[in-house]
């Protein structure tokens, strides 16, 4: 089943064009990775699917349902969490209120237990710091806190822009590697990363982005071994 | 020590109604980086709806009045802040200052006009014996207006406490201060919110101005000098903060009195300014603020 589909999308900024119609589906249960260089439309793509930023032309279809006019908290009731560039956590908020935040669209008792419950068995570390301020977290724990907000939502498609931005190489492994059991929960994923080498390890597809259009898309193994993508975004053949 | 005692309870009840103001000022600055310059003449508004209510529903207790007047204010605050704030939410700042400074403005002549230019007082609905127990013990003469004021306007700030502190509205105030564009992120609609906390702050200053309005009395153009007043106690408390807005009013109210008192009244705003520029030299963003270069 058809999770989400971008049809024809299109975004400026002024008179600049940031994407170019794309087209883009998320099957349920995948994880999709949207690779590209700085400045390719990427993280504008996950901004306008969760309607941070206006769009231009095209159709934004969730569920086969259109969501392109809707509010951005609107979004999150209706299963879309999007964990933003640069993690956006609240520094002044402890773990605890950051998380308790999240379940602001469905506060029923059973479902906010069992969701505090997934993310502190993913992430025990967010247990053991819950009473501190977001603020004082190391980049890796922030990056575990805004992962975690998202599983808070009640949702069903995660949107995450460059998780592994900023982070030791053995951190980024530990957020791959988190991100699988996320998908092996049922969530699907759409990705953007910089790091096309790890994400296309964990992906099942994969799109290029270049200058606001799609130029490349297939399954993420084959994606790997194709010249253009090696050539560009894996640091030469 | 009889004086300096009446003194005290005269500067907290002045104190008392700054800080109801200054918290709105503090609140809605702290969410969306605006120094809402209409909020002393809703500080005004407040009490003249207050004064309206007891002039023509005799009949109601003291607390009614509150809650009534409360509500009106609130209502009030959101339509400003619906209809002239919320368009410019992304324009200039120099632009929503201007626009706040005419809905001031036009609150002012509205009351003028509907009203009257007149000094009003609100009739006294607070108990104004003696508060014998303190005449007994300690020799002075206190009313009991005097002291349930303080005490209503240290509970209202409590339960504002416990609701930016404790429940998760609050927890959402505190969020859009902290990182406004990620706040729909978590589901939240942002325009609520907004709304909410210019509810809080209106419902605040009516209290303020009911208060003021029994206390001292009622004018049109009352919210410039106390809105200034308010505004100043914000700023010295560390604007933004809530804890910071309560502590900037007392210790303005503090000075004024004890200016008055043992000074002459003639200095008291030339005091009171005084200390606001010195205060700032020692602590730029006031006693409870945050310095403006955050890391994250």
């Amino acid at each position: 089943m058809t999770c989400l589909r971008l049809e024809k999308l299109s975004v400026s900024y002024g008179a600049i064009k940031a994407l170019r119609g794309i087209d883009l589906e998320v099957q349920e249960g995948e994880i999709v990775t949207l690779l590209g260089a700085n400045g390719a439309g990427k993280s504008t793509t996950l901004r306008a699917i969760s309607s941070m930023i206006p769009t231009d032309g095209g159709d934004i279809l969730y569920q086969d349902q259109s969501i392109k006019d809707l509010p951005a908290h609107k979004l999150v009731s209706m299963g879309i969490a999007h964990v933003p560039e640069g993690r956006g956590v609240f520094p002044n908020l402890t773990v605890q209120e950051n998380l308790a935040l999240a379940t602001w669209t469905n506060r029923k008792k059973d479902r906010v237990r069992s969701a505090y419950e997934k993310v502190f068995q993913t992430f025990p570390r967010l247990a053991e710091r819950r009473t501190q301020l977001a603020g004082t977290l190391s980049g890796g724990e922030q990056q575990m806190l805004a992962m975690g907000r998202a599983l808070m939502t009640d949702c069903r498609l995660i949107l995450l822009d460059e998780p592994s931005m900023g982070l030791s190489p053995l951190l980024v492994k530990e957020v791959f590697r988190t991100l699988q059991e996320i998908n092996a929960l049922g969530f699907t994923l759409l990705l953007v990363e910089q790091n096309a080498h790890m994400a296309l390890k964990i992906a099942h597809r994969a799109y290029v982005l270049e200058n606001g259009r799609i130029v490349l898309e297939g399954p993420a193994s084959e994606l790997a071994k194709d010249p253009r993508v090696k050539e560009a975004y894996l640091g030469g053949a | 020590m009889d004086t300096i005692i009446q003194q005290l309870l005269n500067a907290a009840q002045l104190g008392a109604v700054y800080a109801l103001i200054a918290l709105g000022y503090s609140m809605v600055y702290g969410i969306i980086r605006l120094i809402n310059f209409a909020h002393g003449d809703i500080f005004m508004l407040g009490g003249f709806i207050g004064l309206i209510i007891v002039t023509h529903f005799g009949g109601l207790p003291f607390c009614l009045v509150m809650i009534l007047a409360m509500l009106l204010t609130a209502l009030v605050g959101v339509t400003i802040e619906r209809v002239a704030y919320r368009k410019l939410r992304n324009a200039q700042r120099m632009s929503v200052v201007i626009t706040a400074l005419g809905v001031g403005i036009f609150l002012e002549n509205l009351v003028r006009l509907l009203i009257g230019p007149e000094t009003r007082q609100i009739p006294a609905r607070l108990p104004t014996g003696s508060v014998v127990w303190l005449q007994q013990h300690l020799g002075v003469f206190v009313t009991w207006d005097k002291v349930l004021i303080i005490l209503i306007s240290l509970a209202l700030m409590a339960v504002l406490w416990i609701i930016v502190n404790k429940t998760l509205v609050g927890t959402a105030m505190r969020a859009v201060a902290d990182n406004a564009s990620v706040v729909p992120l978590m589901g939240v609609n942002l325009n609520l919110i907004i709304s909410v906390t210019f509810a809080i702050g209106s419902a605040l200053a009516a209290a303020g101005g009911i208060f003021y309005g029994q206390a001292y009395s009622l004018d049109p153009y009352m919210g410039i000098d106390l809105g200034w007043k308010a505004f100043i106690a914000a700023v010295i408390g560390g604007i933004g903060s809530i804890e910071g807005a309560v502590i900037g009013a007392f210790l303005l109210a503090g000075v004024e009195v004890i200016t008055v008192a043992y000074l002459s009244s003639n200095l008291k705003n030339g005091i009171a300014f005084g200390l606001l520029i010195i205060l700032l030299l020692i602590w730029p963003s006031g006693i409870m603020g945050k310095p403006l270069l955050k890391k994250v």
